[in-house]
């Protein structure tokens, strides 16, 4: 759009500077007949003042134009001129305001070679130019806009049509997603783990770490669909207990991979929208989990304007670190996801003008370091 | 006789004081009814400029023709061409720049 508002404004430009430039060789063609006259008139005066130097010295004078005169080698002879800035490679032209018209004698009266006749510039052709270019180029631009506005809906249209649709298509099924998804780990909640056997607990931690895997990617999408567009409300957080819940959430599926939480929070509070910040925490604990090796641990340090959440996983290459946050960027396709994740985070601490930094090393790890 | 011997004493004097161009100009144009101003004119008609009419006007002392002057033919008819000067080069520039400073346009129209 930008692209095709930049073409025609330079096309309307580039038209713009043609009419001008036609309008002022038509303005000077005019003049060209009645300053051509006043040389030759100027120059039979000259002839006359030749033959008569030097009983008499008076320079001829015209009411009607001013006028000076060169010799061969552009020496100033005499000069009446008002603008002496003299272009001897034109015959006619416009300078600060007055028309210059030069010309070459082919009998050096008084030794000119060059006599330049100068009348002061009508401006009203000005005027009338600009009048013209202003309103014919608005409504040329209103018309070029008008007809790209109309191409673009008609070219457009498919891609509008299949972007609705997949819209309409992930709010649908997120929604339908949402109702199975609650009841299977609400009841997994409600289970009483204790009495069971051995295997079937296994069974169940697994169901309940894949469910809590899916709802995570569905609220991420439910964010991304829906409820970015609703309306911020903006509270105090507490955030040491808003992190041991997300935490004791994220256990089971840490636990599935022998990772350990390592805590250290102190009280802190940030004002914020409670859901986009549990979207940005829930990302950011679940991509240490999911990206650490088995084993391994989770630091997580709060402190009074500061959040850390470091992991001890495969990290991130340098070269690879400047697109984290590009969406649908994964860099690791053995685990599962949208790559949308960290493209939310760094959308919501945008937002909030929370400053977000990056420090890893293959092999050894990730820190993602909130602050505020 | 000391009179005389004053008087000829002044006449060389005054013959030392003329320039280059008085001595070797002017004698021989007095005899010629078109002035040195005219012919300077001449040259301004044909030439224009200060370089261009100095070099054309110390050409044609150097090797006068009829096909180079810039007097008309009936003078030419009438007068001749002159003899080539006899002038050094650094004579003749002398005395064509004080040709050119006596009669030149520049500075006097008003």
């Amino acid at each position: 759009m930008t692209l095709y508002v930049a073409m025609v404004m330079l096309m309307i430009m580039l038209l713009s500077l043609f009419y001008y430039q036609s309008q002022e060789e038509l303005m000077l063609a005019e003049q060209r007949a009645s300053l051509s006259k006043y040389a030759y008139i100027q120059t039979k005066r000259l002839k006359v003042l030749h033959y008569f130097f030097d009983e008499r010295t008076t320079y001829p004078r015209d009411p009607n134009f001013k006028s000076a005169i060169y010799d061969i080698e552009f020496k100033k002879i005499f000069s009446l001129l008002e603008n002496e800035q003299i272009h001897f490679d034109k015959e006619i032209y416009r300078t600060g305001g007055y028309i210059h018209f030069v010309k070459t004698l082919d009998t050096y009266y008084l030794g000119t070679k060059y006599l330049i006749i100068e009348v002061k510039e009508d401006t009203g052709w000005k005027m009338a130019v600009w009048k013209h270019m202003i309103g014919y180029g608005a409504l040329a631009f209103l018309l070029f806009m008008l007809f790209g506005l109309y191409l673009a809906r008609l070219f457009l249209k498919p891609m509008r049509d299949s972007i609705m649709l997949l819209d309409r298509f992930i709010k649908d099924t997120t929604h339908e997603l949402n109702t199975p998804l609650s009841s299977i780990l609400a009841n997994i909640e409600m289970m009483d783990t204790r009495i069971m056997a051995e295997k079937n607990r296994k069974k169940l931690n697994r169901i309940n770490i894949a469910a809590k895997t899916v709802s995570t990617l569905y609220k991420d999408l439910t964010y991304l669909t829906l409820e970015q567009e609703k309306a911020n409300e903006v509270e105090e957080i507490v955030l040491k207990p808003l992190l041991e819940n997300r935490v004791e959430y994220f256990d089971i599926l840490a636990k599935s991979k022998n990772i350990t939480f390592v805590m250290n929070l102190e009280n802190s509070t940030i004002m914020a929208d409670k859901r986009k910040l549990v979207r940005v925490i829930d990302n950011l604990i679940s991509n240490a989990i999911k990206y650490n090796k088995r084993g391994g641990t989770i630091e997580i340090l709060l402190g009074k304007r500061s959040l850390v959440i470091a992991d001890s996983g495969i990290g991130i290459s340098e070269s690879d670190l400047p697109y984290i946050f590009d969406r649908y960027m994964r860099f690791n396709q053995s685990e599962g996801g949208f790559g949308v994740g960290l493209s939310i985070v760094k959308k919501i601490v945008d937002e909030y003008g929370i400053q977000l930094s990056v420090e890893s090393k293959e092999g050894k790890g990730t820190k993602m370091v909130l602050k505020w | 006789m000391v009179k005389t011997v004053g008087i000829f004493l002044l006449l060389v004097a005054g013959l030392f004081a003329q320039d280059i161009y008085e001595q070797n100009c002017i004698p021989c144009h007095k005899t010629l009814p078109t002035s040195l101003q005219q012919m300077f004119k001449e040259y301004l008609l044909v030439y224009s400029g200060e370089e261009n009419v100095k070099a054309g006007l110390k050409h044609y002392l150097r090797y006068p023709s009829k096909g180079i002057s810039v007097m008309s033919e009936l003078f030419i008819d009438n007068y001749g061409i002159k003899k080539p000067t006899t002038l050094s080069r650094k004579e003749l520039d002398k005395a064509v720049n004080i040709y050119w400073e006596k009669y030149k346009v520049f500075g006097k129209l008003k």
